[in-house]
């Protein structure tokens, strides 16, 4: 096989290129998880602790500031409305994406381009920048205060992105592959069930991640439509440890470290669809 | 295929779900009979509270329940005008002061509160300027606080140095050598955050540029912020740089205020906001303020105040006389009190007790030579404003890639722009 | 029309369209409602009258507007400049790495993406920690005898904007060099096989086989680049703020837009008919130049 960058059997020029590269990558990771330790060790400290050693060890280690944001500050509620709704928003986001993906990039017709661009042009400009006439049609539809107002939104701030990276990608696969599977009868919905969508696997993995993590995280969009709280998300839950003069730092971070395991779960889970192969399997 | 159809099921579950849980939820049992408020603060801090005062409030009022909302303080002004201009928002809630409060007023969302609260002809003129609209001249808030901008200063570390309260700047800058000599920071600022130097010019700028006579002037259009009185302050702010931490450019809010609290520096130019925050971080921390003098020392150096929170009711309510009712509880001397007991915020309702607290009677003994903090008081009504120019001017000033004459003519020119008596 | 074709666009159709809804819904209508609040003037946050496209020309003519928008304009360029080359390129290069096996690579693939994982809030604190004067970036250079090089790096004007950045390269290049990881993948390894059998050079390998067959993937993060680099506005809010600070030297548009339309709770009140001018422009920019990229990609692109 030519395509390891191995030590074994290399010359000198590329051990050392191969060493270099790997030292890159390795200071990399080192700058990558002590902000990781950082975070998580903080979540043990109290808040002046915070402020005067930050980078020191906690004087004691104690679940007290997770009993309390979970318990006292109703993180547990939080945490499931998140679940919920990014779950949710993700499901439609990844359904839609792909089936838009599919329409703009495996078919030729004229409006392909504007069609291409109206999905595009929806990322164009933070939809902050529009909350009054949001908040305007989100009342007239009924949803204010409702998550199914909030789900909507985020499926619409993750539909270009997801259109945009997944159609590059579907693009590149030849077509042959659906003249084929057209002579065995299938239709659109079969070709792009069974063909298209196994073989964009890393490229969903990718978008699935690269969506669900601000869609998790944000809390603007919540805050502004969600009142009561039991239908409140985790980032709003976080939001409130920020005064106008003091910031809870302890239990921000305690809620932080909390906030980013399931992002984490389910990276570790995706990232299982890189796996090089299994697309040029398909091919053959 | 079999997954995909799990995943559709799972999301039709989950969203019935939400459909069924948005049902249930809406008729809270048994409260026909009460009215439901809805209040909003920009202070999570104090969510406990407002929590304990609207307990007292509801014992009184048994018809009447309040839900209290504390949104994120940067986030605050945004979700309240998206709510507000989609015609809904809360009965009652926190307003900012001067062009804060203009914003919301003269865009018809606030309720005009002289009819509904004749008690608020008893404030004083200066609480109640924040709560006016200056279109209309109406008053769209009842007032809770005012801030007051000073020096605060460690009482150990001068004890420890056989230190006093300087009468005038030359004995200011002997204190700071002392300190710097013992190895403290004589000055906690830093500028990174530009509105810590607003701060900063409220704290020191009045004694050099001349107090209420120079804002009144300036308000007028009789004289501008490129007068040598304002240069030679923005001048003196800037030979303060030799008494603040290493890096001063890096220094943020936060980092400021720890390095006081942690005994690190010696001084902090401050509202009168940090007190009970000082107070939860470090309980053994023994502190005072004073008014930071001139140059003259025959003079009483003067302290910037401004109005810094009101509490308004949205023009569109529905439930007006509940809300007056809850308005007029925060407008009454047990709420004041409990205020300057519970947060340490200097009241503005009258005849509140502020003896109780020394620090609070100290903060009002001071306000006997308050002047208007000049560019949140008077130049925030337009952008860009009077603050932000400052803000990033000075920070040009501090880090000496403008010079004071520059800085002033930036500031000038900026207000300039919209401001009429500046264009004559 | 035969039904053959008829059929085609029932299918485009059933494929586009619920996506297409949705964001015509969520985003496009309110975004060009206020987008359309540019053509008025206004009084506090209503609308008094039309004033046609009087917002734009005092954006591009008065003082100070004219100053802001296109100091944050050049701030927005090296953004892009900045992330094109180097977020971007070492993207490319870890991307290629890893799918040639460096060894270790099962876990830097796992591993680079977690910073995209943290929240905002988290980076903006933590590498506002490490970043200031006390912080961990000037330990290390005092530890290694560079005192000289010490600095205030989010307070200076001439490094504030270029610390954004680097923190935000560290946040971000995970997700190009995953693109590139899978965009190569993608690559039939027949091609490389033949080309390696050729004796073709590691460096050939990558430019004349590897590199035009990716054209597409380069082509997503190129347009994504140029729309994350005029939209940049969290990363300064969370590190410097929003007025941009120090001095307006970290200030890009999306930051002057938001404090134009809304305001800024410690410097002032919204101006929405300026504010929602400079969206229209962001909004216009953003698209010629994302149509201008796709269209020259477009023309490049190889197929197999």
């Amino acid at each position: 096989m030519i395509s390891d960058l191995r030590f074994r059997g290399a010359g000198w020029g590329k051990r050392l290129f191969i060493f270099l590269m790997m030292a890159i990558m390795t200071i990399y990771v080192l700058l990558i998880l002590y902000p990781l330790f950082n975070m998580v060790i903080s979540a043990f400290k109290s808040n002046r602790e915070i402020l005067t050693k930050p980078f020191g060890f906690p004087q004691s280690i104690g679940f007290k500031n997770f009993h309390t944001v979970w318990v006292e500050k109703g993180f547990d509620r939080y945490f499931a409305n998140s679940l919920l709704v990014t779950g949710v928003a993700m499901g439609f986001v990844l359904l839609f994406g792909s089936m838009g993906a599919y329409g703009v990039s495996r078919y030729r017709y004229k409006a392909n381009t504007l069609v291409y661009m109206l999905f595009l042009s929806g990322i164009m400009l933070p939809l902050k920048a529009a909350i009054i006439p949001l908040f305007i049609i989100v009342k007239r539809l009924g949803l204010i205060d409702s998550r199914i107002s909030v789900i909507l939104i985020f499926i619409a701030m993750g539909l270009p992105s997801t259109v945009f990276i997944l159609s590059g990608f579907m693009k590149g696969i030849p077509l042959e592959l659906e003249y084929a599977a057209r002579i065995d009868g299938c239709h659109d919905f079969q070709i792009y069930r069974r063909i298209i969508m196994p073989m964009t696997a890393p490229a969903i993995a990718l978008v699935t991640i690269y969506n669900a993590v601000p869609i998790w995280n944000d809390f603007f969009f919540p805050l502004v439509f969600l009142q009561s709280n039991s239908r409140k998300t985790l980032p709003v839950g976080l939001s409130t440890f920020f005064g106008q003069h003091a910031t809870n730092w302890s239990l921000l971070f305690t809620g932080l470290s909390i906030a980013i395991l399931p992002m984490l779960l389910m990276y570790i889970f995706m990232s299982r669809y890189f796996i090089k192969g299994m697309t040029a399997g398909a091919v053959k | 295929m079999k997954r995909f159809l799990l995943l559709m099921l799972v999301c039709t579950v989950a969203v019935s779900t939400l459909f069924a849980a948005g049902t249930t939820e809406t008729p809270a049992a048994g409260s026909q009979t009460k009215t439901e408020i809805h209040f909003w603060t920009w202070r999570p801090e104090d969510v406990d509270f407002y929590a304990r005062q609207i307990a007292i409030f509801e014992a009184a009022n048994p018809d009447i329940k309040v839900v209290q909302t504390a949104h994120k303080n940067t986030e605050y002004n945004t979700i309240l005008a998206a709510a507000l201009a989609g015609g809904s928002g809360p009965d009652v809630f926190q307003g900012r002061a001067y062009g804060g409060l203009a914003t919301f007023a003269d865009s018809h969302y606030l309720e005009p509160l002289e009819q509904w609260l004749p008690e608020l002809k008893n404030y004083s003129p200066t609480a109640l300027l924040g709560a006016t609209s200056p279109t209309d001249g109406k008053i769209y808030g009842s007032p809770a606080v005012s801030q007051t901008v000073f020096m605060y200063y460690n009482k150990a570390i001068y004890k420890e140095l056989g230190l006093s309260i300087p009468k005038n700047w030359a004995q200011l800058i002997a204190n700071f050598e002392a300190m710097k000599k013992a190895g403290y920071i004589p000055l906690a600022n830093g500028a990174k955050d530009g509105w810590t130097l607003e701060t900063m010019l409220g704290g020191m700028g009045p004694a050099f540029y001349g107090a209420t006579d120079f804002f009144t002037a300036v308000v007028e259009g009789k004289r501008n912020f490129q007068d040598p009185a304002f240069i030679k302050m923005i001048e003196k702010m800037k030979s303060l740089t030799a008494y603040m931490p290493n890096m001063f450019m890096g220094v943020s809010y936060e980092d400021m205020r720890a390095n006081f609290f942690n005994e690190v520096a010696g001084h902090l130019v401050g509202g009168s906001y940090e007190a009970a925050y000082f107070n939860t971080q470090n309980p053994d921390l023994y502190y005072d303020v004073f008014a930071i003098p001139g140059e003259d020392a025959s003079k009483p150096a003067p302290v910037s105040v401004y109005a810094d929170m009101n509490f308004a009711m949205n023009a569109a309510s529905q439930k007006k006389n509940a809300s007056v009712k809850f308005l007029k509880f925060l407008s009454s001397k047990d709420f004041g009190n409990s205020m300057i007991r519970d947060l340490k915020m200097i009241s503005s309702v009258p005849g509140v007790d502020a003896s109780s607290d020394p620090f609070i009677a100290r903060v009002l003994e001071l306000q006997k030579n308050a002047t208007p903090f000049i560019f949140l008081v008077g130049f925030r009504y337009q952008q860009p404003t009077g603050s932000s120019l400052w803000q990033a001017a000075a920070q040009g000033v501090m880090a000496g890639t403008l010079t004071p004459a520059q800085a002033a003519k930036q500031v000038q020119d900026g207000i300039a722009s919209y401001y009429k008596p500046f264009q004559k | 029309m035969d039904v053959k074709q008829l059929r085609k666009a029932a299918w485009i159709i059933f494929f586009v369209t619920p996506g297409l809804m949705i964001v015509g819904v969520f985003i496009l209508l309110p975004l060009f409602m206020s987008l359309y609040n540019s053509l008025f003037s206004w009084n506090q946050l209503l609308p008094v009258e039309f004033v046609g496209l009087e917002n734009f020309s005092r954006l591009f003519t008065k003082y100070p507007y004219q100053q802001r928008f296109l100091n944050a304009l050049q701030n927005n360029l090296i953004w892009f400049l900045s992330t094109m080359i180097l977020q971007n390129s070492v993207g490319l290069l870890f991307g290629y790495l890893m799918s040639r096996s460096i060894p270790g690579y099962q876990a830097f693939k796992r591993i680079f993406f977690i910073p995209v994982l943290f929240s905002i809030i988290a980076v903006g604190f933590l590498w506002g920690l490490y970043l200031k004067p006390s912080g961990l970036v000037n330990n290390f250079l005092g530890l290694i005898g560079l005192e000289s090089l010490q600095h205030a790096w989010l307070g200076e004007e001439r490094f504030a904007t270029m610390a954004i950045i680097m923190v935000n390269i560290w946040r971000w290049v995970g997700f190009p060099s995953l693109v590139f990881l899978a965009a190569i993948d993608n690559v039939p390894t027949e091609c490389l096989e033949a080309a390696h059998l050729d004796g073709v050079g590691e460096w050939k390998l990558f430019w004349k086989i590897v590199f035009p067959l990716i054209i597409p993937s380069i082509t997503i993060i190129t347009v994504l680049t140029v729309i994350g680099s005029l939209n940049v506005f969290e990363q300064i809010y969370t590190m410097t703020g929003l007025d941009g600070g120090p001095n307006y030297s970290t200030d890009t548009i999306g930051t002057l837009f938001y404090r134009t339309a809304f305001g800024s709770v410690d410097a002032g009140s919204p101006e929405i008919g300026i504010g929602s001018a400079i969206g229209v422009v962001i909004y216009i920019l953003t698209f010629l130049i994302s149509l201008i990229s796709i269209r020259f990609s477009r023309s490049r692109e190889v197929q197999l």
